[in-house]
């Protein structure tokens, strides 16, 4: 909110402050924080009035006027100008050489198109009088040449920005600020006197018919008032504060909102129908023109304010077209009312009519000032609108519910709040703040009861009251203390969910050490991109930003997928770009057959499942001469799961060769062929491969990418909570046979490691191929593979008879199942 | 002097020159076979000495092998030359330009968010904080109402918020893990929750996607002073001990009072009115913070007059901004290896 520096004084003696910039941080100080501080004259004081002597084209473009102008010295001065609104004779602006204007420009002398321009003439866009503006700015015919801009204005106030927090409603006025400066520096509210109206005789009767939704209404009818421009006080206060005039009695009531805080409305009271003004609910369907020229169509839900005949206003809202002020309008009917906030709410937001009033009204509003105000407002219609002084009230009317005013108290204690807060105030030092805050006070030994000030809908509660206090005695007066850990701290041994964290942190130190990098990207793509992988969300964003955060991801691959190509996007080298990539988040999915809704207070029905998902394409080396660095292929991810699951030291983790059967789902995400199925336990957990070739196309991808991604919640329930048992080795020799078989290309590696690992218990430890061969001298179809067996026993030597018993079954067996042949 | 005599003089004189002669470790060992070897020059004469008189043979044969011994230390000497010429030899063969480039392999990083989640954790961890996380979709009741944000409560506007069906939101904020924690323990609590939330905002400065760190203390008798020492101690711990801690009054619906809180400015101290991180002021603003309102230990199941307690929630990316210094939001999310190489 801006709130003007000369009207709050006029509220509130200000004088005790340097400078606003120290009203300024009081107010931050307090919880009223106050973003900028703005002297009106700031960006205009190198900007001064000239009159135009000259006026002719650019020699060197059409578009360009060349200018000189009389800055009052006669000192003239040549202009480039690219407006071509003004004419010799005409008092425009002009931004001098070293003027920074309050948009940002800064001026420097320049030439331009071979011309030198000494300053610029402005509009009034670029004076930040208007967001949009036709050509520069033309003063009127006797502006004084050569005056500083702002004091042609009359520009010498400040203002303040504040930003102001949800609770603080009361705020929202010159009015409230005051009252908070007030209490802070112990000064008294200035506040003008205001003749009380009797509340009689009015021509328009008002009715409440919405019981508790609109517990007040105060109308006030007056005649002979004349519509039209408003005084230059009255001009200077809106503009001050950024608010446009439009006639009298508009300005006047935003005046009167802006000052007290009460959203009020001025009704041409002539078009009111039937002589009375009810408060009701709507009904289903009615149709209501508004002062902004559009039209609503009632739901039943909101307020309206209603004549005999038809609604005339969206209650809190906005005001009907139907009843709206004109310039004939000679009499008008003044409303000061309170509605329920949330009906409020709902309405603007419905109608997307957010507007100072109604947010006022949500905010909620001073419910025993009603009076006060209305009769602040019949004063404002007589004092700006009544130029022949003609205009008078001809009578008012109220309405009120009984339970209009609720009183509410706090109970509470000295002690209570010394608690809340960690301090040792002294009843005196409480008792003070609080009443400096216009609350009433009881109080019973140490304890108190508090009825805080009407306008103070925020404070409900003691640790409201403990707030007030500590913002009074500022918050870098609390002292500073650590608080005492009670009980045991929580054990890690055993704790599921502290091992789940850790596995986490580990699994990521793992492959960062992979070489890879981690990324986070955003849970939610465009529908198109998900399809580009077959995939569709089951959870889609209502109210997306835009269509591409619409879809949360049912997998990692889209977001990792855009991440290597936003790699590759800037990438121009000659050799291929090392992209290697991972992240670790859940995916989102939903299996209801109903559409999503909360079912109770903790449960969505939406499953999220934590997974890991990593990438890598390009050289195998950060950095080796050309021929040295390689291409990563399949073994390289091969080697990252291995390395993963291995250092976690999982479990039951199993690979296996994906087929198209295997893979489902994923079988146009990998190639077939290059791919294997990881599972943990009787759990597949994922897959890892080449991206399929199909896809690869797809994408443009410029170089084969591997890619994998695991669900990690069977990981982390076979990864091991308590710490690595020693492990003793042989101290025999280890003795090894090395064998090269012959055998179809269809025959996996695996299958012979795990035959020989059966056939030769107990004493053959590790079987590792260290060799495969195709092409000359193989016969197609063949391979030849050398497989290494290593024997060792853990209580003696081998003897050479022993392992040629054993390598004498392993091959035997070899040739029974797999048609292999010694080489 | 004797032939024989000058022979074995002569002859030995020769096998030195050619001792010194021998440019490899084979010429040399050519040396001692033609010199020392069964057939060689000194073993020829002392094979003669048969065919002088009985009375010269000692005199001669002390000077043959005189001889004898003078070439073969001559030829060890030698030996050991020409075997260190040799390796020298060897070395210069396999001379590397060891300014080539080395076969480094790929350096991995942990995401600045990570790392940020981390050291928060790990800092707040030595007093007691223990870490908890809870789902990213989440019911309106938990992100909202159960924090006292009832339904058309003017603070909704503060967290424009996604909706994913009737009742069911992307949470907005770290809290419900919070409440969550709450329903499933008894006090004390003390737990910190880092997580992914998410807001309808996306400008240079608001990201849709975005992190926080809550952290809840719960016990008998907390104040408003123990919530300030906690985060006194975790600014210094975490920008350094010189940083002091700024709290301002401020308000959010779950706690009361509220505040918020800023550091000093490492870079400038206020000392610079054009300071790219504090523009001035002297202060940065990294948190929100405040004493659990009452109506969370209510929807908790706690007993409100028998327990206290503060929060508080700062936004991670800001912290790594501040920590590494990282200009601009946005970076953060598109997975560039030039930025998530550099932490």
């Amino acid at each position: 909110m801006k709130v003007s520096y000369q009207w709050l004084n006029e509220w509130v003696d200000l004088s005790g402050f340097n400078s606003p910039q120290q009203l300024a941080d009081l107010l931050t100080a307090r919880g009223l924080e106050v973003e900028d501080v703005r002297r009106q004259d700031q960006g205009f004081e190198k900007v001064i009035t000239v009159q135009i002597i000259n006026k002719q084209k650019h020699p060197e473009a059409d578009r360009l006027s060349l200018c000189t102008v009389n800055p009052g010295s006669g000192e003239y001065l040549e202009i480039v100008c690219g407006a071509q609104n003004m004419k010799i004779g005409d008092i425009v602006c002009l931004a001098q050489i070293g003027a920074l204007l309050p948009n940002g420009l800064k001026i420097e002398k320049s030439k331009i198109r071979g011309v030198v321009s000494n300053g610029m003439l402005c509009s009034e866009t670029e004076l930040g009088l208007k967001k949009e503006s036709d050509g520069i700015l033309i003063l009127p015919e006797k502006t004084p040449l050569g005056w500083k801009l702002s004091d042609v204005f009359g520009l010498d106030d400040t203002v303040l920005e504040i930003k102001l927090t949800a609770n603080r409603g009361d705020c929202l006025s010159h009015r409230g600020i005051a009252r908070e400066v007030a209490a802070a520096i112990g000064k008294e509210l200035k506040a003008p006197t205001v003749k009380e109206l009797t509340f009689a005789n009015s021509p328009i009767k008002v009715e409440l018919q919405a019981g508790a939704d609109a517990p007040q209404f105060y109308g006030c009818y007056i005649d002979h008032i004349k519509v039209g421009p408003s005084p230059k006080w009255l001009k200077t206060r809106l503009e001050t504060i950024g608010q446009r005039s439009i006639n009298n009695i508009v300005d006047v009531s935003n005046f009167l909102m802006f000052e007290f805080g009460y959203p009020v409305h001025i009704y041409d009271a002539d078009k009111i129908e039937g002589g009375v003004i009810r408060v009701r609910k709507s009904e289903k369907g009615e149709k209501l023109p508004l002062l902004d020229g559009g039209e609503v169509e009632t739901t039943g839900e909101e307020l309206v304010i209603a004549d005999a005949k038809k609604a005339i206003g969206l209650a809190g809202v906005m005001g009907g077209g139907n009843s709206e002020v004109s310039d004939a309008t000679t009499r008008v009917f003044l409303e000061c009312a309170e509605f329920n906030p949330t009906l409020v709410r709902r309405a603007a937001f419905r109608t997307g009519r957010r507007s100072e009033a109604s947010l006022r009204f949500e905010k909620g509003i001073d419910p025993t000032g009603l009076k006060l105000a209305i009769a602040r407002l019949a004063a404002l219609v007589l004092k700006v609108a009544s130029p022949d002084l003609e205009a008078k009230v001809i009578g008012a009317a109220e309405a009120v519910q009984a339970t209009a005013h609720p009183k509410k108290t706090i109970q509470t204690s000295v002690a209570t709040i010394n608690q809340q807060l960690g301090t040792t105030l002294s009843t005196e030092k409480i008792t003070t703040i609080l009443k400096n805050l216009e609350c009433e006070i009881e109080t019973t030994g140490e304890s108190f009861k508090i009825t805080p000030p009407s306008y103070r809908l925020d404070l409900a509660i003691s640790q409201d009251i403990a707030e007030e206090v500590a913002r009074t005695i500022g918050y870098e007066a609390i002292p500073s203390t650590i608080p005492v850990l009670t009980g045991m701290p929580r054990s890690e041994k055993n704790d599921p969910v502290f091992h789940r964290l850790s596995t986490i942190d580990r699994m990521k130190d793992i492959l960062m050490e992979q070489g890879l990098s981690e990324i986070i990207s955003y849970a939610f793509h465009s529908d198109p991109w998900l399809q580009k992988f077959g995939m569709k969300s089951t959870v889609k964003v209502l109210n997306p930003i835009s269509e591409d955060q619409s879809c949360m991801v049912p997998s990692l691959l889209p977001g990792i997928m855009k991440a290597y190509q936003e790699n590759e996007r800037h990438h121009f080298g000659s050799e291929p770009l090392p992209v290697r990539l991972f992240e670790l988040r859940p995916v989102f999915d939903y299996r209801g057959t109903s559409a999503i809704e909360a079912k109770g207070e903790s449960d969505t029905g939406v499953t999220e499942q934590w997974r890991v998902s990593f990438l890598i394409s390009g050289p195998r080396f950060d950095q080796a001469l050309k021929a040295e660095r390689g291409e990563v292929d399949f073994f390289d991810a091969k080697a990252i799961v291995e390395t993963l699951f291995d250092t976690l030291a999982t479990k039951g983790i199993r690979m296996r060769a994906a087929t198209s059967e295997l893979l489902g789902g994923a079988a146009s995400l990998f190639h077939s062929g290059q791919s294997i199925q990881v599972a943990a336990g009787k759990e597949g957990v994922g897959f890892f491969g080449r991206i399929h070739p199909k896809l690869e196309s797809e994408l443009k991808l410029r170089n084969p990418v591997f890619w994998g991604e695991f669900n990690i919640e069977p990981v982390i329930g076979l990864t091991p909570m308590k710490e690595r048992s020693f492990c003793a080795w042989s101290t025999f020799p280890t003795m090894e046979r090395d064998f090269a078989l012959l055998v179809s290309d269809s025959v996996s590696a695996d299958h012979l490691i795990q035959s020989a690992l059966k056939n030769g218990k107990p004493i053959a430890k590790v079987v590792k191929i260290f060799d495969t061969y195709k092409g000359a001298h193989i016969p197609e179809g063949k391979v030849s593979i050398g497989v290494r067996v290593i024997f060792s026993d853990a209580a003696k030597s081998l003897e050479e008879k022993q392992i040629d018993q054993c390598s004498e079954l392993i091959v035997k067996k070899w040739q029974d199942e797999f048609q292999a042949v010694l080489r | 002097m004797s032939d024989i005599q000058n022979q074995i003089a002569a002859n030995g004189q020769a096998a030195l020159s050619s001792v010194a002669a021998a440019q490899t470790l084979a010429d040399l060992d050519h040396v001692r076979v033609t010199v020392l070897g069964k057939k060689g020059t000194l073993s020829e004469a002392l094979k003669s000495l048969g065919q002088v008189p009985a009375e010269e043979r000692p005199k001669l044969g002390a000077l043959a092998n005189e001889w004898k011994s003078k070439v073969e230390s001559a030829i060890d000497a030698r030996k050991v030359d020409l075997e260190a010429k040799q390796i020298e030899l060897e070395l210069v063969k396999t001379k590397l330009d060891v300014t080539l480039p080395s076969r480094k392999i790929h350096q991995g990083s942990l995401h600045p968010i990570t790392q940020t989640v981390r050291k928060v954790s790990q800092v707040l961890g030595r007093i007691g904080f223990d870490v908890a996380v809870g789902p990213e979709i989440e019911t309106d009741f938990l992100n909202f109402e159960a924090v006292n944000i009832p339904k058309d409560h003017p603070a909704r506007d503060m967290q424009d918020t996604f909706f994913i069906g009737p009742g069911v939101v992307l949470r907005s904020q770290t809290s419900p893990v919070q409440m969550r924690a709450m329903r499933s323990q008894k006090w004390p609590v003390r737990i910190l929750s880092p997580g992914v939330v998410y807001r309808c905002d996306s400008d240079a400065t608001h990201s849709p996607m975005f992190h926080q760190i809550e952290g809840l203390w719960v016990d008998q008798k907390v104040s408003l002073a123990d919530l300030k020492g906690v985060l006194d101690f975790f600014a210094k711990e975490l920008f350094g001990s010189d940083t002091k801690i700024r709290l301002r009054p401020s308000y959010f619906p779950f706690v009361e009072p509220g505040a918020e809180v800023d550091v000093s400015c490492a870079i400038c101290a206020g000392k610079n009115p054009t300071c790219s991180m504090c523009k001035g002021t002297g202060w940065l603003e990294i948190l929100g913070a405040g004493m659990v309102h009452p109506r969370l230990f209510e929807l908790a199941g706690y007993t409100p007059s028998e327990v206290s307690g503060f929060a508080f929630g700062m936004g991670v990316e800001r912290i790594a901004m501040l920590l590494h210094d990282i200009p601009d939001l946005r970076l953060m999310f598109q997975g560039d290896q030039r930025f998530l190489k550099q932490f």
